[in-house]
């Protein structure tokens, strides 16, 4: 017992957003390891579905069509006649990778937008704040929409969009916790050692907000793969015959009486995914941040 | 027959290290008209044995026992929660520390002093509203009828207090507990209010626990004071009794690390060293024992039982201490 | 407070001014030409240059949104290039539909987030609480055309108890108080599913916040009725950021619609701008994003204010 309590209280104090120490501790999180894992293995059948997928997700097959789920077919075909299965796991790779991106671009976007904001304030951080509000005044998927409706359902733009969309939010988000760490003591005795400010930046303000930049990734990535497939679903993402979950489903549409199976397929692949990306960010956010920690605390005498 | 009879007080609240014991086995009297200090750190169990007479300790994880809790001959443990809630307010009130965080923001002062009435008196809208203003001139608010349409935020920490006061002693309880009622106070507004809780419970005759961790402000208002440690009383007796001979060896450290306004000899404050011990484990010696100074060789083997000293003072300590003895 | 208001609607003008450049640039930075799309590749020459000289296509760009903006000003949002009726009527003829659906999706937000809020905090690890986290997860997992597509796979094709179609019929303008208003449920909850679980998860962790609070203590202290303590005493507390979100969502909710009303085939705002996009009618998407919009900042000025006015610290 006692070894037990000096334990908590001689816990050595951990650079705040230590990532070594979050690997330590993101495993306690059960739902988060079972996500991470879920996702893992989606993103990792979708990556390799060429090899996976035990049919060809564009070759029609009329005389195939509609069937209902079977040892065969795992989860039945569609109208064409083609595997729901196999365009599942293809749509996978348009879906997450589209999301992967548009990750990337908010964060190439959107962090050095809210750290210049936060970091220089005054007209900067007006200017930009206001850029910022104007695109949050748009409702976001129309305005993916009116892009991609408009600049064509290549790819490329289907990223730009969502991108454009998220960013904004990522840059508040940077810009709050750079304002709330530009405050902080070490930050002035940096500055008073001589330390430039470009450094001062990149090494004490981004390592003290992985914690919530990573977190807020996650919902990027769970928006992006939503988004993407309110797109395709409008017709306005992937175009057929490829396959796309959010297209799939619009197609499912007028066979919902008949085949069931269309559209609960990949229905259901998103909100497992999402599922899986949102446990997973709860988990990263109680790993990173040390003040989460649970110290065995038993309730206080005086009330 | 005393007002409220407590017997061997245990309240215990599950952890998962273990039940906590914050209060173990607490037993007092407390008469008709008496004020009652109940003095001790932070830790020793004071709040908690105020907050389970009034049953106001959330079950679970809390778990109230005892041989007899008795409120004017009623056994308040038998009672079921409905009528625990027509005592609350009525026959025994309470009031906390930051009275800033103790009245709710968004709704008015008028509000939080006429729902009482209207709970308990069954006063209608207008009576209540006039009775309120009268409780408010009671305790010094001037203006009182523009008041009643204020918020908590708009007034000083002394008036929020006072209207806090008023709020206990609108349906004339027969028991105040103050749970260091003064702490988050100016000191001279601490004074003012202190003076107007005597005035106030001794015009009605209400007896009042009054809770702190200040023995100065205790020894201007108490009559009888209870000394705890570690969910335990550890001495009790009237105030000067006390203050003359101090008989545990806490106590004396407590006293040691007060400053006296009577000059007795220009000395060094002596802290307590030391921390509290942990409430988890039965506690077989003394709990005072690894921090006192004034131990003898027999602490070591033997539980402090009882020692009674005449007129109602008593200590649970071996150490023979005798009035004028300091803490070395 | 007063000034904090006027504060805020100064900055409207500029955001919106913001806004209508961008509604501006990425209609003018398609690729493709409106007047063959609309008029189609056989048109006379005259027939294109009189169509690209009414909508001023043949005016540099700067100019187009100068005299684009000043019409604006002078609540002239011009002509549907398709359709050839005014932008303005067209809004008219839209919005209160899609206001009605909007308002619907809160109205079932509201009726289930707060009784689980309050529940769930009430109770916490209860199995109402577990509920409550479970349904707010799914809320925020399952896009909200995924829960259209189950529901009307559920309570339409095989229970048959919902219509799907017939919002804004002239068939339900005429029928009974139930063929009026039942297309509407389904499109509805599957519009209010997102906003419900920010909703219900809000509440409770306000709830679970404002019941650790000293002043909830005094409450019972003071042997008040369990009723009043929640209702009066916590509610109070928790409902003023509740209120603040639930009109923010309220003006989200227009833009949201898009996927809805196109499931459902909801003669709404949404659609209009959908159908706009796929025809190149600029009027029509300036217009309507620029009214989408605006009503999104009045919502959220609308949200401020109600913050103001609920939480007294702030109001004095």
């Amino acid at each position: 017992m006692p070894s037990k309590m000096t334990d908590t209280r001689t816990r050595p104090l951990q650079f705040r957003g230590s990532l070594a120490l979050a690997v330590q501790q993101f495993p306690r999180n059960r739902a988060a390891t079972v996500g991470f894992v879920i996702l893992f293995a989606i993103c990792f059948a979708a990556a390799f579905a060429p090899w996976v997928a035990p049919y060809d997700p564009i070759q029609i097959k009329l005389s195939m069509k509609l069937k209902p789920p079977s040892f065969e077919h795992l989860m039945g075909t569609d109208h064409f006649g083609r595997d729901v299965f196999s365009r599942m796991l293809w749509g996978g790779r348009t879906s997450l990778s589209v999301g992967l991106l548009v990750v990337g671009f908010a964060f190439m976007l959107g962090v050095p937008l809210g750290l210049a904001s936060g970091y220089f304030g005054g007209k900067v951080d007006n200017a930009l704040m206001r850029l910022v509000d104007a695109f949050l005044t748009f409702p976001p998927l129309l305005l993916a929409v009116a892009l991609v409706g408009l600049l064509g359902p290549d790819i490329k733009n289907v990223m730009l969009a969502l991108g454009l969309v998220q960013a904004p939010i990522l840059a508040r988000m940077v810009r709050g916790s750079t304002l709330a760490v530009r405050e902080d003591v070490y930050v002035t005795a940096a500055r008073a050692l001589g330390a430039s400010p470009l450094r001062i930046v990149l090494s004490h303000l981004l390592r003290n907000m992985v914690s919530p930049i990573v977190v807020q990734l996650t919902v990027v990535f769970a928006a992006a793969v939503v988004s993407e497939a309110s797109l395709s679903f409008l017709g306005f993402g992937t175009q057929p015959p490829a396959p796309s979950w959010g297209r799939d489903m619009s197609e499912a549409r007028r066979f919902l009486a008949d085949a069931p199976w269309m559209f609960l397929a990949p229905t259901s692949i998103i909100a497992v995914c999402v599922l899986s990306i949102n446990f997973m960010g709860d988990g990263l956010r109680d790993a990173l941040d040390p003040r989460a920690w649970r110290t065995r605390r038993s309730v206080g005498a005086d009330a | 027959m005393s007002l409220l009879r407590v017997r061997n007080l245990h309240t215990r609240f599950a952890t998962d290290r273990g039940d906590v014991r914050a209060v173990n086995g607490v037993s007092f009297d407390l008469e008709e008209g008496e004020i009652l200090g109940l003095v001790g750190e932070s830790g020793s169990g004071k709040s908690v044995t105020a907050l389970s007479i009034m049953r106001l300790v959330p079950e679970p994880p809390g778990r109230i026992s005892a041989d007899s809790l008795a409120f004017d001959g009623r056994e308040l443990l038998a009672l079921s929660e409905a009528e625990m809630r027509e005592e609350r307010g009525s026959s025994m009130a309470m009031i906390f520390q930051d009275p800033m965080r103790s009245l709710n923001p968004v709704l008015t002062i008028g509000r939080q002093m006429t729902e009482v009435l209207r709970r308990h008196q069954k006063l209608d809208g207008a009576a209540a509203k006039r009775r309120a203003i009268e409780l408010l001139e009671t305790v010094g608010i001037p203006s009182a009828e523009k008041r009643l349409g204020a918020y908590p935020h708009q007034f000083s920490g002394g008036m929020r207090q006072r209207v806090m006061i008023a709020i206990a002693l609108s349906c004339n309880p027969r028991l105040l507990i103050a749970d260091e009622a003064t702490t988050a106070l100016d000191v001279t507004i601490q004074a003012q209010i202190v003076d107007l809780v005597k005035r106030l419970t001794r015009e009605r005759g209400t007896s009042v626990i009054w809770i702190s961790h200040d023995l100065g402000v205790v020894a201007g208002l108490c009559d009888k004071v209870n000394v705890m440690y570690a969910g335990n009383v550890v001495e009790s007796g009237p105030i000067r009794e006390l203050f003359h001979r101090p008989s545990h060896g806490y106590t004396l450290g407590l006293m040691g690390s007060t400053p006296r306004v009577d000059g007795t000899g220009v000395r060094r404050l002596t802290p307590i060293e030391g921390m509290p011990p942990s409430l988890i484990e039965p506690i077989p010696l003394c709990p005072f024992l690894p921090r006192c100074r004034v131990s003898i060789p027999a602490c070591q083997t033997v539980s402090p039982e009882r020692r009674d000293f005449g007129s109602d003072h008593w200590a649970r300590c071996l150490a023979d201490l005798k009035p004028g003895d300091r803490a070395p | 407070m007063w000034s904090y208001l006027g504060r805020r609607l100064i900055q409207v003008p500029l955001v919106l001014l913001v806004v209508s450049l961008m509604t501006f640039a990425i209609t003018r930075a398609t690729p493709g030409d409106p007047v063959t799309i609309m008029l189609g590749m056989q048109t006379s020459p005259e027939a294109a240059k009189a169509m690209r000289e009414e909508f001023n296509l043949d005016r540099t760009l700067p100019e187009q949104y100068g005299l684009w903006i000043g019409k604006v000003l002078t609540g002239d949002l011009g002509r549907s290039m398709r359709l050839n009726d005014p932008v303005t009527t067209l809004i008219a003829e839209r919005l209160p539909i899609s206001l009605q659906l909007a308002f619907a999706g809160m109205l079932f937000a509201l009726v289930v987030s707060i009784p689980l809020g309050v529940i769930a905090a009430l109770r916490r690890n209860s199995w109402i609480d577990y509920f409550c986290t479970g349904y707010t997860v799914m809320g925020f997992a399952l896009p909200n055309f995924g829960l259209a597509l189950i529901l009307i796979y559920v309570f339409s094709i095989k229970l048959d108890w919902l219509p799907i179609t017939g919002i804004g019929s002239s068939e339900a303008e005429q029928g009974g108080l139930w063929k009026h208003y039942s297309p509407f449920i389904i499109p509805a909850v599957a519009l209010g599913s997102l906003q419900t679980a920010m909703l219900t998860r809000l509440l409770r962790s306000s709830m679970i916040d404002v019941l650790s609070q000293d002043y909830m203590r005094t409450a019972r202290a003071k042997g008040l009725l369990p009723s009043t303590i929640v209702i009066v005493h916590a509610l109070k507390n928790a409902m003023i950021p509740f209120v603040t979100m639930a009109a923010v969502q309220f003006g989200y909710m227009i833009g949201v619609q898009v996927t809805i009303e196109y499931i459902f085939a909801v003669p709404g705002m949404g659609s209009a701008v959908l159908n706009a996009v796929v025809n190149r009618d600029f009027p029509v998407i300036q217009g309507f994003t620029l009214v989408i919009a605006v009503f999104f900042l009045l919502m959220n000025i609308l949200a401020d204010m109600m913050y103001a006015l609920l939480d007294p610290r702030i109001r004095y």
